[in-house]
């Protein structure tokens, strides 16, 4: 199964940002809201303009007003539920600057996060070179004569 | 469709693409080039510079390709704890893997961890201060291709393909490259698509042997003189061969990936169990 924890984690990041701007500008209110995805992961979010929030003066004509706001959320893994925060701060109804930071619940993601690993297969898939059209091929380094007579030699031995 | 001139040299198959076939006189420069690289670095050379260092140490003036190599080997060390360092020559022949290929296992040979205090390289001179065999082989492949590729390009060659045994750098139209699986030749775990870029990978299969306690390769720890068990190939994607090169041994080792992001290297590597991992990236597809 292929796994992609950026991929969990933009899903999440989609639901938690739509919720947040709606949330925005109604400043007053704290409303939660759960949007879930129609395939795994599954995601929830709370958007609250919090303490966290930097006010600004809103101009009158926006729709949102200025200022920075965080949303908590979380996607759902087989063992864990990972959890995310993003903040979006908004500037004339433009999003200016969105910082996400996670606390990484599973190893796995904990594991991937801190290994710079975008992706893992539990199990390789070899296809046929012919297959492929590919017009060479890389892997360890093609060995000279002198080295494959020798190492020939040392094998025979070795069995001997 | 490029012409390939194909050869061996410094222990590997080489294909050389041009546009149109390249005169005598140049593929005289790029064997005198290939070669005055091998009679300064090559640890299987009785003839080599680094073959009399390990003889008698002691100052000359740096070598071409000296400081880069080593500036790099310095990074790569940091980055991986020292798994990865240039005075492993005595402990890849302490395995067997000498210059006289006798494949005779010693048995393990740590490296010394104060390579830095034992080797200088500053001011145009490089300096050993005790008895070592550098081997630049976790990136030296690397920064042949790039002088190669070089000098094909200040000979005019745009277009061009500088292929050593699988470590490859190529100028002018996009290639196509499979990802060889290390245990079945006939196959590929992948396919990398390289344009004006370098393509290195590196694997245990072939320089592979039978040791006193199970196989070896040539891969070793420089912390242990062990072979890596972990991961069994290994590639990159960079602008240089050099870079790929080192980021492709380093991903043998943990601080591998974060030494690949730190020079915005795309990377796959496949483990000795069968799984493959693989960096952020759009040049390199894995079946999977």
């Amino acid at each position: 199964m292929k796994l992609s924890p950026s991929v969990r984690q933009g899903s999440a990041l989609v639901g938690i940002a739509g919720t947040l701007l709606l949330a925005g500008c109604a400043a007053e209110s704290s409303s939660a809201e759960t949007t879930t995805e129609s395939a795994t992961p599954q995601t929830s979010s709370a958007a609250a303009p919090s303490a966290t929030s930097t006010a600004a003066s809103a101009d009158s004509g926006s729709t949102y007003k200025d200022g920075t706001y965080t949303a908590d959320g979380s996607y759902q893994t087989p063992e864990t539920v990972e959890k995310i925060s993003v903040a979006i701060t908004v500037s004339q109804d433009t999003v200016t600057k969105v910082e996400v930071t996670g606390d990484p619940q599973a190893s796995e993601t904990k594991h991937y996060q801190a290994q710079f690993i975008g992706g893992i297969s539990a199990q390789v898939v070899g296809k046929k070179l012919d297959d492929i059209s590919v017009s060479r091929v890389s892997g360890s380094s093609l060995t000279s004569k002198g080295f494959n007579q020798a190492l020939a030699t040392i094998r025979t031995e070795a069995k001997g | 469709m490029m012409d390939i001139w194909r050869f061996d040299a410094i222990g590997t198959i080489w294909e050389i693409g041009t546009a149109d076939p390249l005169p005598e006189g140049e593929r005289d420069a790029v064997r005198e080039t290939i070669d005055d690289f091998d009679q300064t670095w090559s640890r299987f050379r009785a003839d080599s510079l680094v073959t009399a260092l390990a003889e008698e140490p002691q100052e000359v003036p740096a070598p071409p390709d000296a400081a880069a190599m080593l500036d790099l080997y310095r990074e790569l060390s940091l980055a991986t704890a020292g798994a990865i360092q240039p005075l492993i020559g005595d402990s890849l022949a302490s395995r067997g893997y000498d210059a006289a290929y006798s494949f005779r296992d010693r048995g393990a040979r740590p490296a010394p961890a104060d390579w830095t205090d034992r080797l200088a390289w500053d001011d145009g001179a490089l300096a050993l201060h005790e008895p070592a065999l550098i081997d630049i082989g976790a990136i030296g492949k690397g920064r042949i291709v790039d002088v190669v590729h070089d000098l094909l390009g200040s000979l005019g060659h745009v277009e061009r393909l500088t292929d050593a045994g699988g470590d490859m750098r190529v100028s002018g139209a996009p290639i196509r490259v499979g990802l060889e699986h290390p245990f079945d030749g006939t196959r590929a775990i992948g396919v990398a698509t390289i344009a004006d870029a370098a393509l290195c990978g590196s694997a245990v299969n072939r320089r592979a042997w039978p040791g006193e306690q199970g196989g070896l390769h040539h891969v070793l720890d420089a912390r242990t003189g062990e072979p890596v068990r972990t991961y069994a190939a290994t590639w990159a994607v960079a602008a240089e061969a050099m870079v790929s090169d080192a980021v492709a041994t380093a991903l043998f080792f943990d601080g591998g990936a974060e030494f690949a992001a730190q020079h915005g290297v795309e990377w796959v590597r496949m483990t000795a169990a069968g799984a493959v991992e693989w960096s952020a990236g759009n040049r390199m597809e894995v079946f999977a």
